[in-house]
């Protein structure tokens, strides 16, 4: 699980993420529980016998699964953490070098290098299921090379916390876990609504969640964007950047946030001590004069990797969201 | 090396010796590297294994002892990357020999005077249009355009240097050089606006044979191999050229119709290559530089000893792009080729057999 450190490569991986804060087509609407509305199900959901079934992914595509898969080659984190969900871990031949959850995972092999998909390695894994991201984080040109050479390939792209939900279930319906898929998904919605209950008619801070920060410029969650709606649903008001989630510093500082989530002490260690971090932000040009730094209410945030993965552990991250917008609701 | 000599080889064209020496090294060159690119590779398909898939492939011969995931891998995968490699950068680097003749300009390669910048305006539009062009010759949208964007753009350089006396050079590098930074700057606009599909977007600018397959090989190949032979058969117009544009027209040279000729040839080639690779940069300026101190200027040996060179620089490059978790293949093109770029110029500064 080794990454090597190419400049350029990080700075595509964060343009790519940053390209990914876009904003979602249907944001879950603010204040909706998700217990309520029904989830969307997979095409063929009804049909009685497990195998052949046939899908229609995120990008609209349809897939024709024979036979149970077995041999399952997972091109995202998110959708690794969804087949370990269901039991299915010991199924994976394939998985990407941000792997990192469950711990089993280390041992299967990375065919995702860097963020780049090493195509051969794939194809050598002998998959009879291959899991892609959407939104360019598996890029078209590989999907369809994949295609070409006559792989099953199912693309995933949850943009709000139903699409999670959905694509929980279609990975269920594609390796026939469907009652453990249908099992997780009752289980997410109902801690979901206990966020929900736990910050109800609490005061909503005016958030930044910051995802990124260089130069001036910082990257927090794009309006509409996924990370938006579940800031909404822990109990504040996300201070959003344009789609790309990019809001410059004057932008910024008019706007004045209550509260700022430094979401970048996931993997900077150098802000990961509240007073620290205090300071760092402090030195950015304009912000000493932000009433969330004035306040000290600057939180080093550690879980954005379960609040960003869309996968069952995004509840995590939202208990982690609420509890750091409302440590008091928590105690 | 006295400069009697150097003379002579232009004169009379290089010894047989050298040319033989030349050629087949480079021939060598290229059978190395494209049998260690085929047989190489990430996943652990053994050197024998994937020799004996190759043989089995076109001969029919001995017993398939290997999983069929190993054949698509070694001939869907490895082979028609390795032979997009041999054909993009035995195409670049004769396009650079040729513009750098032509615009008697050591700095020029094969994209100086618009097709990259063409062909990446294409590229990305094609990216960004909400169109997908299902199998035409087996490419997509992406491809074709950015073939159109090249020639279109060596069109458009071209008729606007073209003034009542002819064409300069100058004029013809100026012209080239606005019409590039305009196609750029609508490139970066639209970069800006690429929103989701951006990763697509710097992926293709960076320049890849990653997305390499019979289809494209078959597209490109035809079209560089028909402009090399073509630009072989001018060699002694090229030669001509070298003397500058008055004196060949003293000896009889249609100074003007050979530019329009050569230009379009040369963009055919580059243009055929980028649509299927992305803008790789190094091999189209450096490898006919580096012919050329090895072998001398005559264009009989440097058109072919660029195309053999080209073609085991790009392919090697790209067998280490592969192995080091699919870094752009530019930047090992450059990593292999300028140190050993530099060590034969330094060794020819030393030699004194470096003409200017």
């Amino acid at each position: 699980m080794d990454r090597p450190r190419l400049t350029f490569l990080s700075l595509l991986l964060t343009l790519v993420l940053a390209a990914a804060c876009t904003a979602a087509p249907e944001a879950t609407p603010p204040g909706s529980t998700d217990a309520e509305s029904p989830t969307p199900s997979p095409a063929a959901s009804t049909s009685a016998a497990p195998f052949p079934v046939e899908l229609t992914d995120d990008a609209g595509r349809e897939l024709t699964i024979a036979a149970e898969p077995m041999r399952i080659v997972s091109l995202a984190p998110s959708n690794t953490e969804i087949v370990c969900a269901l039991d299915a871990c010991d199924r994976l031949v394939g998985v990407t070098d941000f792997d990192d959850y469950p711990a089993e995972v280390a041992d299967v092999p990375d065919v995702v290098i860097a963020a780049s998909v090493d195509v051969e390695l794939v194809v050598g894994a002998e998959p009879d299921l291959v899991l892609a991201a959407g939104n360019e984080l598996t890029p078209t040109a590989v999907i369809e090379q994949l295609d070409g050479l006559g792989l099953p390939v199912l693309v995933l792209y949850p943009e709000t916390l139903d699409e999670v939900y959905a694509d929980i279930q279609l990975i269920g319906a594609a390796l026939g876990r469907r009652p453990a898929a249908a099992e997780l998904v009752t289980s997410m919605e109902a801690r979901v609504a206990d966020v929900v209950t736990a910050v109800e008619g609490a005061e909503r801070p005016l958030t930044l969640y910051e995802v990124f920060h260089a130069e001036g410029t910082t990257y927090t969650a794009g309006e509409g964007s996924f990370l938006a709606s579940l800031l909404e649903l822990a109990g504040a008001i996300p201070l959003v950047g344009d789609a790309q989630g990019v809001i410059d510093a004057e932008s910024l500082v008019a706007a004045d946030p209550e509260l700022i989530l430094l979401g970048t002490a996931s993997y900077d260690p150098s802000l990961a001590e509240p007073e620290a971090a205090l300071e760092t932000v402090r030195a950015r040009a304009g912000w000493a004069d932000l009433a969330a730094v004035r306040d000290a209410a600057v939180v080093p945030y550690l879980d954005d990797i379960t609040t960003t993965r869309p996968g069952p552990r995004i509840v995590d991250g939202l208990e982690a969201l609420a509890r750091a917008i409302h440590p008091d609701r928590f105690e | 090396m006295s400069a009697t000599t150097a003379v002579r080889r232009v004169t009379f064209g290089p010894s047989p010796g050298r040319t033989t020496l030349t050629l087949g090294l480079g021939a060598v060159l290229v059978v190395v590297a494209a049998t260690a690119a085929v047989l190489a590779g990430t996943s652990g398909i053994g050197i024998g294994d994937a020799a004996a898939i190759v043989v089995h492939r076109l001969t029919g011969i001995g017993p398939v002892t290997w999983p069929s995931s190993a054949e698509t891998i070694v001939w869907e995968l490895r082979l028609p990357r390795v032979l997009a490699g041999m054909v993009v950068g035995a195409g670049l680097a004769c396009a650079g020999a040729v513009f750098q003749a032509l615009l008697r300009n050591p700095l020029a390669d094969p994209y100086i005077i618009g097709p990259a910048a063409g062909a990446s305006l294409g590229a990305v539009a094609a990216l960004l249009l909400p169109v997908t062009l299902a199998g035409w010759l087996g490419l997509g949208l992406v491809q074709l355009l950015a073939f159109v964007g090249g020639l279109a753009a060596v069109a458009v350089v071209f008729t606007v240097a073209r003034g009542r006396g002819g064409t300069p050079v100058v004029t013809l590098l100026l012209a080239g050089y606005a019409i590039s930074s305009l196609l750029s700057a609508a490139v970066a606009v639209m970069i800006f606006n690429a929103g989701e599909r951006l990763g697509a977007v710097i992926s293709w600018l960076l320049g890849s044979l990653a997305g390499a397959s019979w289809a494209r090989v078959g597209f490109a190949a035809p079209l560089i191999i028909i402009s090399f032979t073509l630009l072989l058969l001018r060699w002694r117009r090229l030669n001509a050229l070298l003397l500058g544009e008055a004196q060949a027209a003293h000896i009889g040279l249609d100074v003007e119709r050979e530019k329009r000729i050569l230009v379009a040839l040369a963009a055919l080639a580059t243009s055929a290559g980028v649509a299927i690779s992305g803008t790789i940069g190094f091999v189209g300026l450096v490898v006919p530089h580096l012919v050329r101190l090895a072998a001398g200027p005559d264009h009989r040996l440097l058109l072919p000893a660029s195309m053999l060179y080209g073609a085991a620089l790009l392919v090697l490059a790209d067998l280490g792009a592969r192995m080091a978790g699919g870094i752009p293949v530019g930047v090992v093109t450059a990593l292999i080729g300028a140190p050993f770029f530099l060590w034969l110029l330094r060794r020819s500064i030393a030699g004194g057999w470096v003409s200017r």
